[in-house]
């Protein structure tokens, strides 16, 4: 029993679900997890998480920043934030890139902001390269 | 005596009023079970997270500047230290909300006398209009107002507010931050509690079973591989163990606002109805007086023909 569950802080996505193979944007690249991965602890950064259960149905969702668990007996993963295909809007995510955009090239921000901004940056385009 | 006429209308203007507390009761009511889903479906991922750390803490014994000694116990501050405090009071934008927002307001004038000598310098940091208004009147200087928090407890708020309240005690500007909020208990009831946010001194409770519910194992019961150092991991989930935590109290408060006013504007509706009834009563009374005099009146008209 290999099995996947994945929380936010506005809801459980999903609990106990038997996994057959997970990719998360892990801190040091892309990671794929299939059932006898070693065990790990790691966190995970704005990317693309998507995974396969065992009755054959595909996930994807993008994510911003997660914790992840693995051990012998599955994934555990707590995501800040979790969107899937359907919850995006096209329209509004791409405004909001561009603000975020024209804020970064002011030369004027300070170290911390800017990468403040990288970080919703990242964010934003795992949602738009899952939508597209 | 009043006459008819203004009784009429003073029962109208009642009826007015109990149909206005009606509507926002019910509508309190609506955003009340939405903050109460919101608290209920942010438990798992926040009692994940402290899992997490403690047991990372107990593993490494790591040592982390925003905890102060090991989880678990209460650490006394040294005296010798400068100690500011800055204390973040929750109140609401809007009142009608009962004894909402001045518990608090006294709760935390009560904590300031209370704990004047104890420290150097006691802040104020306050979220809300009316708590903001009630300082202003009594000139004491907040160190920062947000407002319309209702609107959107979003998480990028309690973001913000993390990573600026972070900044405060890092830089050294306050060596401890409290928040004062109202706990959401029931519909009903709320209770004003005083949490510590930083440091990380108490041990938070961590609902029993939520490692088997979320299948998370303590990293010394196995070997794990750490990616990034343990360290760094436990940096990260501190910084994010904060976010959650103001966005708890965030919603606690929220959901408690919607309680109390909900309560109130169902008492207010209530009193409505009392004054309704005693209005019309009068109302009759006077009418039946009238019609006797008037009657009495023809009665003897009559005869003195």
């Amino acid at each position: 029993m290999f099995k996947l569950t994945i929380v936010t802080p506005e809801k459980t996505i999903i609990k106990d679900a038997e996994l057959a193979e997970i990719t998360l944007p892990a801190h040091s690249g892309e990671l794929n997890i299939l059932p006898g991965h070693s065990e790990l602890m790691t966190v995970l950064t704005a990317g693309k998480l998507s995974f396969k259960l065992m009755d054959g149905s595909l996930f994807d969702y993008a994510i911003a920043w997660g914790y992840c668990q693995i051990t012998p007996e599955g994934v555990t993963v707590l995501a800040e934030k979790a969107f899937d295909k359907d919850q995006i809007n096209i329209g509004q995510i791409s405004k909001e890139y561009k603000q975020l955009e024209d804020k970064i090239n002011q030369e004027t921000l300070e170290d911390k902001a800017y990468f403040d901004l990288i970080k919703q940056m990242h964010e934003i385009r795992a949602q738009l390269e899952l939508k597209s | 005596m009043p006459s008819l006429k203004d009784i009429r209308t003073r029962i109208d203007a009642t009826k007015n009023t109990q149909q206005i507390t009606k509507a926002m009761k019910l509508v309190a009511a609506a955003k009340l079970r939405k903050a109460q889903q919101q608290i209920v479906s942010m438990r798992p991922y926040a009692q994940g997270l402290m899992y997490v750390i403690q047991n990372l803490v107990k593993a490494d014994s790591v040592k982390h500047p925003l905890i102060k000694g090991s989880l678990g116990e209460q650490v006394e501050l040294n005296s010798s230290e400068a100690k500011n405090l800055l204390l973040v009071i929750l109140t609401s934008d809007r009142g009608l909300c009962g004894g909402f927002n001045g518990q608090v307001i006294k709760f935390s004038e009560a904590f300031i006398e209370e704990n004047k000598t104890q420290y150097d310098k006691i802040d104020v940091f306050i979220v809300g209009k009316k708590g903001a208004e009630y300082f202003a009147r009594r000139g004491a200087e907040a160190v920062e107002v947000i407002y319309r928090l209702d609107k959107d407890i979003s998480y990028n708020l309690a973001t913000q507010l993390g990573s600026k309240l972070t900044e405060y005690f890092t830089s050294g500007n306050y060596q401890e931050i409290k928040f004062v909020f109202n706990e959401f208990k029931s519909a009903i009831s709320q209770k004003v509690n005083c949490e510590q946010l930083l440091p990380i001194t108490h041990k938070a409770h961590v609902q029993e079973g939520i490692s088997k519910e979320l299948n998370l194992v303590t990293p010394e019961a196995r070997q794990f591989i750490f990616e990034p150092a343990s360290e760094l991991i436990l940096n990260e989930l501190i910084e994010k163990h904060i976010v959650v935590q103001i966005f708890r109290y965030l919603a606690e408060s929220v959901a408690a606002e919607h309680g109390a006013r909900m309560t109130a504007m169902e008492n207010a509706t209530n009193n409505a109805r009392d004054v309704i009834s005693k209005l019309t009563l009068t109302y009759n009374k006077i009418r039946q007086e009238k019609i006797t005099t008037e009657l009495t009146e023809i009665v003897s008209g009559a005869e003195a023909l």
